[in-house]
């Protein structure tokens, strides 16, 4: 069982990797990602693609023999019209892990927040003490972002 | 009593230098509005309270993730996040919860949650703090509080939300803890997610990161079945990805350009929040 929810988990990962994707409309295909880059090829709207990786706003894409760079909000996944894939199996994987037998609770096992849980749902005290328990102090937070290298800038609001 | 109130309030209009007596005028008008108190404006200390037991309830949904680490790593990512907005003093706390679904909750007064479901289809800190950006609006906004309130003047009669208000055992205000449960599995406005979005790309990119951790979240979305059950409470509370895509092009374009090149933080986000 557990190999089987291996090979499963490590499906999931590889499909995220080079998935299909078709463009919203006719756009270039670009040799880096940028507007003034070299155009290696142009993509007609609805033209199938397999995204490959993202940089900013741009998604890098092999579209046919060609490959290139794409505007990232021009990218729809699945296909115009393509049939609905099937379960990611998020739940069921959980059961399994949790529980060993898929789609049924055992113990303490967690189904998670669905909308029947939420509602029924009991106050729990104990674990709203831990999550005060967690919280960051404001220096605490400006001293991780300069660890990343993250520089507060001013940004205008789009109402 | 209502005439020594007017006699009192043309007094003091006749006489608006006297300052002590307009205090005791300020109070009496106070004391009339509480009579209406399905009207009035929930205060920053009971926003926290109903937020807190709110808090409690989802928490009796799914528990934290029991990683201590993870649950430091996102409160230092919401932190920054929450330094960067109009309400930084509140008591922003943020939670990993213990559940496969792919989710994320704003709790009035500053509490967020986020699923381990979600966290694990994220692929770099940029991912993350789009999302809590997107849920610290709908706090600064106050989209949840509205709309209990909302509720709470059709729903809970005369009197009944200052009683909520101000006894936490009261009848009234198990009533007002329901309506904002309900809000969890019903969603708020389709305008609100919207908002949420343009404003917590702005929070993202005015923190230092990569401004399009949002679009790329919504992009992963948008690739997963809605029939999925991972997804399913998600898509029955949200405008579909994909049309919020669309909007985040339409109007926060030259934003998500000026702010593309700042840092994703792909390695720093898989040494912290991978399952261990």
């Amino acid at each position: 069982m557990k190999i089987a929810v291996f090979i499963f988990t490590t499906f999931i990962s590889f499909s995220c990797a080079a998935e299909p994707a078709f463009l919203l409309r006719a756009t270039e295909l670009k040799k880096e990602p940028a507007t003034d880059a070299e155009t290696v090829a142009a993509l007609a709207e609805n033209a199938a693609v397999e995204t490959v990786e993202r940089k900013g706003g741009w998604t890098r894409v092999k579209a046919g023999t060609a490959e290139g760079w794409v505007r990232m909000l021009a990218l729809r996944y699945g296909g115009p019209g393509a049939a609905k894939r099937g379960d990611s199996g998020a739940s069921q994987l959980f059961n399994v892990a949790r529980t060993g037998t898929s789609g049924t609770q055992v113990t303490t096992g967690v189904r998670g927040l669905d909308a029947e849980m939420i509602a029924s749902a009991r106050p729990n005290p104990a674990e709203l003490a831990r999550l005060t328990q967690f919280a960051a102090t404001p220096d605490a937070a400006a001293g991780f972002a300069a660890q990343g290298e993250l520089q507060r800038q001013q940004v205008r609001e789009v109402k | 009593m209502i005439r020594l109130f007017l006699m009192a309030f043309l007094f003091a209009a006749a006489l608006p230098a006297q300052a002590q007596f307009n205090f005791n005028i300020n109070k009496l008008l106070d004391s009339a509005k509480s009579l209406r108190s399905a009207t009035r404006e929930i205060d920053q200390r009971e926003e926290i309270a109903i937020g807190d037991d709110l808090a409690a309830r989802l928490l009796g949904a799914a528990p934290l993730a029991s990683d201590a680490r993870l649950q430091r790593y996102v409160n230092h990512v919401g932190r920054w996040l929450a330094s960067q907005t109009g309400r930084a003093e509140l008591p922003w706390r943020f939670g990993v919860l213990e559940a496969p679904q792919l989710n994320a909750f704003a709790v009035p007064g500053g509490t967020i949650f986020i699923t381990r479901g979600l966290l694990e289809r994220m692929k770099s800190e940029a991912e993350l703090a789009g999302v809590l950006a997107h849920e610290i609006v709908h706090v600064l906004q106050k989209h949840h509080l509205k709309a209990i309130q909302k509720g709470a003047k059709t729903s809970l009669a005369g009197d009944a939300l200052g009683y909520a208000l101000k006894d936490a055992r009261s009848e009234a205000r198990d009533k007002l803890l329901s309506l904002g449960t309900e809000l969890y599995s019903r969603g708020l406005d389709k305008s609100d997610e919207f908002e949420a979005d343009r404003l917590g790309v702005a929070i993202a990119a005015r923190a230092g990161y990569d401004s399009y951790g949002l679009p790329a979240v919504l992009q992963t979305l948008q690739a997963m079945n809605a029939q999925d059950s991972g997804v399913a409470l998600m898509f029955k509370t949200h405008p579909a990805p994909g049309e919020r895509l669309n909007a985040l092009g339409e109007r926060m374009q030259p934003t998500l350009d000026a702010y593309a090149g700042q840092p994703q933080l792909v390695e720093r986000f898989a040494a912290e929040a991978k399952s261990r």
